[in-house]
């Protein structure tokens, strides 16, 4: 029956005193709000900008020319070998003759250039597409020493380089931010309790000089910390799940010639993360800020 | 009930309390009398173990209170009632909520905390002022809300520091009188103060300080010194 009055108690007097300072109440829950929303949004930037990297390097294309002499059983050996590397997405052979139709088909109006010669010029190819741009440059090198079986390698080497290049930047300079954008969230909203807590020192004081135990102290403050930190991260989901179903057919239509994604799992996702961040960011900071002031 | 043993405390280069020694039996009403600085406050802290001794013991019911950690320092806080000299009530906190908090603590709730808290505003006459804010009240009045914080769960010991101070003689006497209504059913009272004319107007027990140290400690009208002694100074 105590522990019932005790956790009735707890719970109006969190409550009561969020109310009763509700001038800092209102303070916290809104720089919690932005701080999240802050954070939140950064991340949803920073994964859409990781996925068009992506898809930029998707696209990036290796082509290697196979000599008119080369046995056939060779190079479907290392088509099957070069579909099993990792970084390959599509490996295809394209034989002479395809590339006599793919030519005539590009080149309606010089087909009689192709008339004039007596047998077909163009060489068979092994086109690949790949899903990671940084194993090109490697894979060609191999390629071209394949002397016997390919007569060149046509690699747009600077294009990969560039995708290789602003790919590792994208990652490099959004994780930096995120961690450096993550401690400056956590460090607000716990200095924005703290001051709450702060605020409320004699109360803490006197409550311990009554006869009060530490968690009896303790409880209002971290169930406001929790209620502020939740509040707050609550506000900064639902302006995420707003502002991101606003933004995302904008980004994609802006963007259409990469395949960004732009699904609610995602967001949903990021929604519940920012929620789990603010109670336990809220309810830790109570907690901690409150120890201080309990040695009395 | 109280005894302190060779009590120093310092602040700093200020020594506060110096060798003081005493002892305050089961149900007795003291007066600490002295001007301002003379170690009243701080031997009120050190009885209520706000503060501890830098040298010397002080016991409390029979325990050293620098013993005394963590929930034995609860239950020692619970046997004791304080009033201070800025009263320290929850400026959020309505006088019922203020007087109801001793009792919320030791986990009571419902309708017992709630006759608790009547009865005793009652008794302190703020009954009809129980859902005012402490900032919506009389210095007086915040005194009488303190002393009922302080004896809401019935206290051994109840210790007040300078609860007349800056009122009228009338209501000076009115809260003195209230303490000794409290004495009365046996809670042992220590009551800090400068007021020379509440003091000579009753006939108890006069510690009187100076500089930290205990000057005298007579019993007010009467030939006879109380047994307690004074403390090297």
């Amino acid at each position: 029956m105590a522990r019932l009055h005790v956790a009735r108690y707890l719970l109006g007097s969190a409550l009561t005193g969020l109310w009763r300072n509700r001038t800092m109440t209102g303070g916290a829950i809104v720089t919690t709000a932005i701080m999240l929303i802050t954070l939140a949004g950064f991340l949803a930037i920073n994964d859409t900008l990781n996925q068009m990297v992506t898809a930029l390097g998707r696209k990036s294309n290796l082509i290697a020319y196979v000599r008119d002499e080369a046995r056939p059983t060779q190079v479907m050996a290392i088509i099957d070998d070069l579909r099993t590397r990792p970084g390959v997405g599509e490996v295809q052979f394209v034989s002479k003759e395809d590339a006599l139709a793919i030519f005539e088909s590009r080149f309606v109006d010089q087909r009689d250039i192709l008339d004039v010669l007596q047998s077909n010029p163009l060489p068979a190819s092994v086109e690949l597409r790949l899903n990671d741009p940084s194993v090109v440059p490697d894979l060609a090198q191999e390629l071209q020493t394949m002397t016997t079986v390919f007569d060149d390698v046509v690699v747009p080497l600077d294009v990969v380089e560039e995708v290789i290049g602003i790919s590792n930047l994208a990652r490099v300079a959004g994780s930096v931010i995120i961690i450096a954008l993550t401690g400056v969230t956590l460090f607000v909203i716990v200095n924005t309790i703290r001051i709450a807590v702060f605020a409320r020192r004699q109360e803490i004081e006197i409550m311990k000089l009554v006869g009060a135990t530490d968690w009896f102290v303790r409880g209002p403050f971290v169930a406001e910390g929790a209620i502020i930190g939740g509040v707050g991260a609550g506000i900064a989901a639902i302006a995420l799940v707003v502002l991101y179903a606003q933004a995302a057919p904008v980004v994609t239509r802006i963007v259409s010639f990469l395949p960004v994604s732009t699904d609610t799992d995602f967001v949903r996702n990021l929604a519940v993360f920012t929620l789990l961040v603010g109670l336990i960011v809220g309810s830790l900071g109570s907690y901690f800020s409150v120890r201080r002031y309990l040695s009395v | 009930m109280i005894v302190l043993q060779s009590v120093t405390k310092s602040y700093g280069d200020v020594r506060a309390v110096n060798g003081v020694t005493l002892a305050i039996s089961r149900g007795e009403f003291a007066f600490l009398m002295g001007t301002n600085g003379a170690g009243k406050t701080t031997l009120l802290r050190l009885i209520s173990r706000e503060e501890q001794p830098d040298a010397g013991v002080v016991l409390v019911g029979g325990g050293n209170t620098a013993e005394i950690t963590g929930p034995g320092l609860t239950r020692l806080r619970r046997r004791m009632g304080v009033v201070y000299q800025d009263t320290r009530l929850l400026p959020n906190a309505t006088v019922a909520e203020n007087v109801a908090l001793p009792l919320r603590v030791r986990g009571m709730g419902g309708s017992s905390v709630a006759s608790d808290v009547n009865a005793v505003l009652e008794r302190v006459r703020l009954a009809d002022k129980e859902a005012r804010f402490p900032r919506e009240l009389s210095g007086g009045e915040q005194r009488k809300v303190a002393i009922a914080r302080a004896v809401v769960a019935n206290p051994e010991i109840l210790l007040c520091d300078e609860p007349t101070e800056s009122l009228s003689a009338e209501r000076a006497t009115e809260i003195v009188d209230l303490l000794l209504d409290i004495n009365a059913d046996g809670v042992t009272t220590v009551v800090a103060t400068h007021d020379t004319g509440t003091v000579n107007r009753l006939r108890r027990r006069v510690i009187h300080m100076d500089n930290g140290c205990v000057q005298s400690d007579t019993l007010v009208g009467s030939a006879a010194p109380p047994p307690a002694t004074n403390g090297p100074s």
